[in-house]
């Protein structure tokens, strides 16, 4: 079986929704990102077998996304393209499709990533207009008396008041900002651990990006209205604890996550090329990292809707034969700093690993092996791109640095937990 | 028909008028109903007080944290913490409690003397009136026999405790029942208080219920606790049998429907809304029961939970009662269950599952009953008799012992006595069938085997009977 590599990858930087990349949809920003990833890998474009795209909003005219960024960019029309969706950990599915398109021998080369705007959500009708109207307006009977009547039957309120679109959870109503709230207090994280991680996220981000590590990753974005965006925007590298502490609670009287210890809406999109290693050793390219396991999980979301971490990181860490302890960096998806916190609450409990895992304590993952370029409450949460941008970190940290492993953890709605493992090649 | 108070008692302006005027009405709680199939967490967000400390504290604190209550605890915390952080449920001291709780549970096992019973004075005193509409108060204690002397009584005691908290909280919806857990019999508490202590208990108040380890053991399903099984249901066209019929396929089951011929349009109605098959027979026919067999042998091979529910009244006072009525009531009533149990012995899979109906009547008499109060309480008997042969394989025998419900039955009851008869309980109010089904379904899965050779009031807790 070849082994799939990653060679490269890039980033938009990520921007807070509704402001510079408001015109730009989920294609237009994934374009942007794989036009980056051309340009900095210098990969052959007719070596492209396909994309495999992430993406969570997806626009209901051209759902497909991946088709789209390889019809706009103008890359071969053979290199197939198909677009994925596992809520948040959209960009992580997409990329392990692709390894285990490559590594099963269906493909040699090929793009991986996910977008997501935010800003471009679509604001829907209310399904019960269209059941009402449609019918009269795709009868080739229907006179104008049916056109009255059916007008006459909308109720202002009930037909014609848009949808609001909302990160709400379908089944049970629960918007994710309460279940973080609820997880928070279920595993008894406080309101000051959690703005102490947010301000690390932060500061770790800024300093990523101060020191060029991010530019190896992020490409500037010109946007329609003529603006160049060269960097990450929602990073505060001044941020600290005293002023987070000053907000106040967004969900819940009395709570703890606030605006500042939890992600924000966000635009943006990241890619990464993946190949054999053969491909990439013909192609001159070097391997920076290689995925060795991953695991996805489902956990009720009328219970603790984002835990699906501390289940599956173990399970892919099981996989890949590894104890935590053998794990030199680990990235998590911040979704909310409660969520972190009780994903790694978790891990380090027998009782729960016991029930759980079936297993003593995985173990307490380190503070300075944890995000160690920030997350998600600082760079922002695109909800495709996600998964993409930690995965293309990682392998440039694995590639850069002394280490050697990394785990990543991602939740997802729905209840849904992702796991990887990736190892240095 | 209706129950004008309950629908009365729904509206609250009515009732706060009712109340404020002094009525001389009784306004019972519409009772609170599980809306689906088991869940894998029944209490889910449901706050639960614990006290006692007994020795069932551990099994307490893994039973409640996985079922996914918030757990209160009047004691030492500790024992809580690994449960709490596996399943997130944190347990808090007691007095952080909501001012109204779902639930409130004392283990009493420990209490070994009249003089310790003060703790149960002690822990419900101060809650009992701040316990949830439709909520749930339990003691779990010990069976007194075989204990000494002064835990005998103590323990004995319990009971009639139980049996008065539930005349009192009852007007609120709320029930409050004994559980008697025999020593070694701890692992298979769980399941019964998982029903208990959730909605699809509605209608059982001030019983006690005894966990033994005499049938022996399996494993226990959270959800679909009745997949691959197959159910036989007589008397199933209508009333309590279809809801039986109902409830046990909702669990998986595969469920064939046994009614008289008479019946075979509503009997075939029910088989299709369940997805299982429709079995014409009377089960007073002599060959009744070896054509059941022959049916079952023949599309199934076996079957996994017998529910003899088919039964009827021939109603009149001895002195004026035919023979025909005596003979046909006890026919239908008692021996066709116990023919027709004869006669699936071979049958039965493992860890089968017997649930006979017997009647409040059984146990209590009836003016104009004394062919079926007769029969009702045979069923007890026989049931009493059957589990310790049937242990063994692992087959339960359990009978339930409806009270008033709302049923065609109770429908032809003239309108007074009806209307006292509904009110004679603790909580009010006549129950549904689907109350008497939930209980038979729990009865007929696998996390049943603490139970065997029992009777369970269904009678919302029953003014009349012991």
């Amino acid at each position: 079986m070849p082994r799939a590599v990653i060679v490269g990858g890039a980033r938009t930087p990520f921007v807070r929704a509704f402001a510079e990349f408001t015109t730009m949809d989920t294609i237009a920003l994934g374009e942007a990102a794989v036009r980056g990833l051309l340009e900095k890998t210098g990969v052959p474009w007719d070596a492209i077998d396909g994309v495999v795209w992430g993406g969570v909003i997806l626009p209901p005219t051209a759902p497909n996304v991946a088709r789209e960024i390889v019809l706009d960019i103008g890359l071969p029309k053979a290199a197939e393209a198909r677009t994925v969706t596992r809520a948040c950990a959209s960009g992580l599915q997409a990329i392990t499709d692709a390894v285990a398109a490559i590594e099963r021998g269906d493909a040699e080369v090929m793009i991986a990533g996910g977008s997501d705007s935010t800003s471009n959500a679509p604001v829907t009708m209310p399904q019960s207009l269209v059941h009402k109207v449609a019918p009269v307006a795709l009868s080739r009977k229907s006179g104008p008396l049916d056109y009255v009547k059916a007008i006459g039957s909308l109720s202002p309120r009930k037909d014609l008041l848009p949808r609001q679109p909302q990160i709400a959870e379908r089944t049970t109503g629960e918007v994710m900002g309460e279940a973080a709230e609820r997880m928070a207090e279920r595993n008894g994280v406080t309101r000051d651990e959690q703005d102490a991680f947010a301000v690390l996220s932060h500061h770790r981000a800024a300093a990523a990006i101060q020191s060029g590590r991010f530019a190896d990753e992020v490409v500037p974005v010109d946007t329609p209205e003529g603006k160049r965006v060269y960097s990450d925007t929602i990073v505060r590298g001044d941020t600290s604890v005293e002023k987070l502490a000053k907000l106040r609670p967004a969900f819940a009287k009395g709570g703890t996550v606030t605006a500042g210890n939890a992600s924000t809406l966000t635009d943006g999109a990241a890619a990464v090329l993946i190949m054999t290693e053969e491909k990439a050793k013909e192609l001159g390219m070097k391997p920076l990292a290689a995925f060795k396991s991953w695991s996805y999980v489902g956990v009720d979301p009328a219970d603790q809707l984002l835990i699906g971490p501390a289940i599956a990181m173990p399970k892919a860490l099981a996989r890949a034969g590894l104890e935590l302890s053998d794990i030199d960096v680990v990235d998590m998806h911040e979704a909310f700093a409660s969520q972190v916190l009780c994903v790694r609450k978790a891990m380090a409990s027998d009782a729960f690993c016991q029930e759980r895992l079936g297993r003593n304590a995985v173990g307490t993952i380190d503070d300075d092996k944890l995000n160690v370029h920030g997350g998600s409450v600082a760079i922002g949460h695109p909800f495709g791109a996600t998964g993409a941008r930690m995965v293309l970190t990682m392998a440039n940290e694995l590639a850069t640095t002394d280490a050697k492993t990394a785990l990543l953890g991602i939740c997802a709605a729905g209840g849904l937990g992702a796991g990887a493992v990736m190892e240095a090649v | 028909m209706a129950d004008f108070l309950l629908d009365l008692a729904a509206n609250p302006r009515a009732r706060k008028m009712v109340t404020t005027l002094g009525l001389p009405l009784p306004m019972p709680q519409n009772l609170e109903r599980a809306p689906g199939p088991w869940q894998e967490r029944p209490l889910h967000d449901r706050d639960v007080v614990v006290g006692g400390a007994g020795e069932l504290t551990g099994v307490l604190a893994d039973i409640l944290t996985t079922a996914g209550a918030n757990p209160y605890v009047d004691g030492d915390l500790g024992p809580w913490e690994g449960p709490g952080q596996a399943w997130g449920r944190p347990a808090k001291a007691a007095s952080e409690a909501p001012k109204r709780s779902w639930s409130l549970v004392f283990d009493a096992t420990r209490i070994s003397s009249p003089e310790e019973l003060r703790a149960l004075y002690d822990f419900f005193h101060p809650r009992i009136k701040a316990i949830a509409r439709s909520g749930r108060l339990v003691v779990l204690g010990r069976p007194h026999k075989g204990l000494p002397v002064a835990a005998a009584a103590a323990q004995r005691a319990l009971e009639g405790f139980v049996r008065s908290c539930g005349r009192e909280t009852g007007r609120g919806g709320a029930t409050a029942n004994l559980v008697l857990v025999d020593e070694g019999a701890e692992d298979r508490l769980e399941p019964v208080l998982r029903f208990l202590l959730s909605p699809r208990s509605a209608y059982v108040s001030g019983q006690p219920i005894h966990v033994g380890k005499r049938v022996k053991a399996t494993k226990v399903r959270t959800l679909r606790p009745l997949e691959g099984k197959v159910a036989l249901v007589t008397g199933a066209a209508r009333g309590i049998g279809e809801a039986i019929a109902h409830t046990l396929a909702r669990e998986g089951a595969k469920v064939i429907v046994l009614d008289r011929p008479d019946d075979a349009a509503l009997g075939a109605d029910v088989a299709r809304s369940v997805g299982g098959s429709f079995l014409g027979c009377d089960v007073t026919d002599s060959d009744a029961p070896e054509r059941i067999a022959a049916y079952i042998q023949e599309h199934h091979g076996k079957v996994d939970v017998v529910v003899h529910n088919a039964g009827v009244t021939r109603d009149k006072t001895l002195g004026r009662m035919k023979p025909e009525l005596w003979d046909l009531t006890m026919n239908v009533n008692l021996c066709a269950v116990m023919g027709i149990t004869d006669a699936l012995q071979p049958l039965l899979g493992k860890q089968a599952r017997i649930v006979c109906l017997s009647s409040i009547a059984g146990i209590a008499g009836n003016v104009g009953q004394t062919n079926y109060s007769a029969s009702k309480a045979g069923v007890i008997g026989f049931v009493e008799a059957l589990a310790p042969k049937m242990a063994r394989k692992g087959i339960a025998v359990n009978a339930v012992a409806p009270g008033f419900i709302e049923t065609r039955l109770t429908d032809a009851i003239p309108v007074a006595t009806r209307e006292v008869a509904r009110r004679l309980s603790n909580l009010g109010q006549g129950g549904l069938p689907v109350d008497i089904a939930e209980v038979i379904t729990f009865l007929s899965s696998p996390g049943a085997h603490g139970l065997s050779g029992q009777t369970l009031r269904v009678c919302g807790g029953s003014f009349v009977g012991a």
